[in-house]
């Protein structure tokens, strides 16, 4: 035991350069120590064949394991080998989306519902009017009151059935508030009449079938816009514009 | 307090039994042990970037301490066998990265008889290397396996290049003294084995 400790301290080089000479001349001169020194080595050079025996076995099962029963182990870790590809696709899809919002040409319905927002959010207040009831509707629409501006403008519209105004505003507001039926049908009781001076009521019609579209409403709108052009009508150049976009 | 010891699930079981025999069955249990967790080598590739064949040593590596283990009885079954192997795994993982980074990867590479011979000067090295090739090398590897499980997986790491640091946590001894004590009994207790045999 004492002499394997001596053997090991050489073999790791923690002797001196003297007591190193000393250990190899011990060597030479004393046959059982160099026998033991021999051993020591064997016994290293044997285990580590042992060592590389079991991990030659353990070789042929790694082969085995890869060829065949990769096969038949349970899927593990799938979802970490899926969720890269998953990124990638929610990735895609997000630009692919990106891509359409922004490039694609925006649709009929998103048209009108431009002109509608950037057109119908206030409504100009004719200063000094004599029609108060009707000024009084159009300032509660300005402040966002529109239920009660929709009162104000019908219940103008039942006592002065020839106010195309307030029909045209009773329209505007139902529109906003988005009764596209009621809208359309006061439209439609001034949209023929060819008295007046500016009539918009066909393209106020157009644009409220456009936001309601519901299936027939988008060739209807069409007929009325064409008309618009054709008749040169208020509201005939949002109405080129859209019908060049049909 | 102690841990509360869980029954472990069907599989360990029957590896644990399979391995705390002899013979046929030992050697299926290793390899159905070995085979069963073999992805850990895949994982190892591309956790840690670790060349295949570096990869499968340190898995290998970790099978063989852990049958050292189990038939040693210090695997207490506080945890699975999977998440027992893949601690043991990890850590020779990090350990290689750490030797690496330090430029200490020569501490785990197979003692070579080689480097010895180097800084042997040529007379003594003559007497050995004659020595040495009177040793009935079979007899001695057929020792190898009579002395123990134990030992003969000491003597596996040792000559695989482990510290004693490192076998004593692989192997779960105390301290490293302990596995130098041990290592050098079961030297001597091959020495005293092969010497009867060829006599």
């Amino acid at each position: 035991m004492d002499n394997l400790a001596y053997i090991e301290a050489y073999c790791n080089k923690e002797l001196s350069p003297e007591g190193k000479k000393e250990f190899e001349q011990k060597i030479i001169s004393d046959p059982v120590f160099a026998e033991e020194m021999a051993f020591y080595l064997s016994s290293l050079e044997a285990a580590a064949s042992e060592m590389t025996k079991e991990k030659e076995r353990f070789k042929v099962v790694y082969q085995q394991y890869k060829q065949g029963d990769r096969a038949n182990r349970p899927q593990r870790g799938l979802v970490r080998r899926i969720v890269p590809w998953a990124a990638v696709a929610a990735v895609l899809a997000a630009v692919i989306f990106s891509w359409s919002s922004l490039f694609a040409p925006a649709s009929l319905h998103q048209i009108a519902d431009k002109y509608v927002k950037e057109n119908f959010q206030t409504l100009s207040v004719t200063m000094g009017s004599n029609e108060d009831s009707l000024q009084a509707g159009l300032g509660l629409f300005n402040e966002g009151r529109l239920d009660q501006a929709l009162k104000q403008f019908e219940s103008l519209a039942i006592r002065d059935t020839s106010s195309v105004e307030a029909k045209k505003y009773a329209g505007i507001v139902s529109l906003r508030l988005g009764q596209y039926d009621k809208a359309i049908n006061y439209f439609s009781q001034f949209e023929n009449d060819t008295r007046l001076y500016a009539n918009p009521g066909k393209f106020l019609h157009a644009l409220t079938l456009l936001k309601r579209n519901s299936p027939d409403d988008k060739q209807a709108a069409r007929m009325l816009l064409e008309q618009v052009v054709q008749n040169d009508l208020e509201g005939k150049a949002p109405a080129q514009d859209w019908l060049k976009k049909w | 307090m102690p841990f509360k010891q869980t029954t472990p699930p069907a599989f360990d079981r029957d590896i644990i039994q399979k391995l705390l025999q002899d013979g046929i069955d030992r050697k299926k249990g290793e390899e159905q042990l070995f085979s069963q967790y073999a992805y850990f080598i895949e994982q190892a590739m591309h956790k840690y970037s670790f060349p295949e064949d570096e990869a499968f040593n340190i898995y290998a590596d970790t099978i063989i301490a852990a049958i050292a283990r189990i038939t040693n009885h210090s695997f207490e079954g506080r945890s699975s066998l999977k998440t027992w192997l893949f601690q043991i795994f990890h850590h020779k993982c990090v350990d290689l990265i750490r030797k690496k980074a330090t430029n200490k990867s020569s501490v785990h590479r197979a003692q070579s008889i080689s480097v010895i011979f180097l800084q042997m000067a040529d007379t003594a090295k003559t007497v050995i290397q004659e020595m040495m090739e009177k040793t009935d090398k079979s007899q001695l590897m057929q020792k190898l396996e009579e002395i123990g499980d134990n030992c003969r997986r000491i003597l596996m790491q040792w000559a695989e290049g482990y510290s004693d640091k490192e076998i004593a946590a692989s192997m779960d001894y105390k301290t490293a003294d302990v596995v130098k004590t041990s290592r050098l009994r079961c030297l001597e207790k091959l020495k005293q084995l092969y010497k009867v045999s060829i006599k």
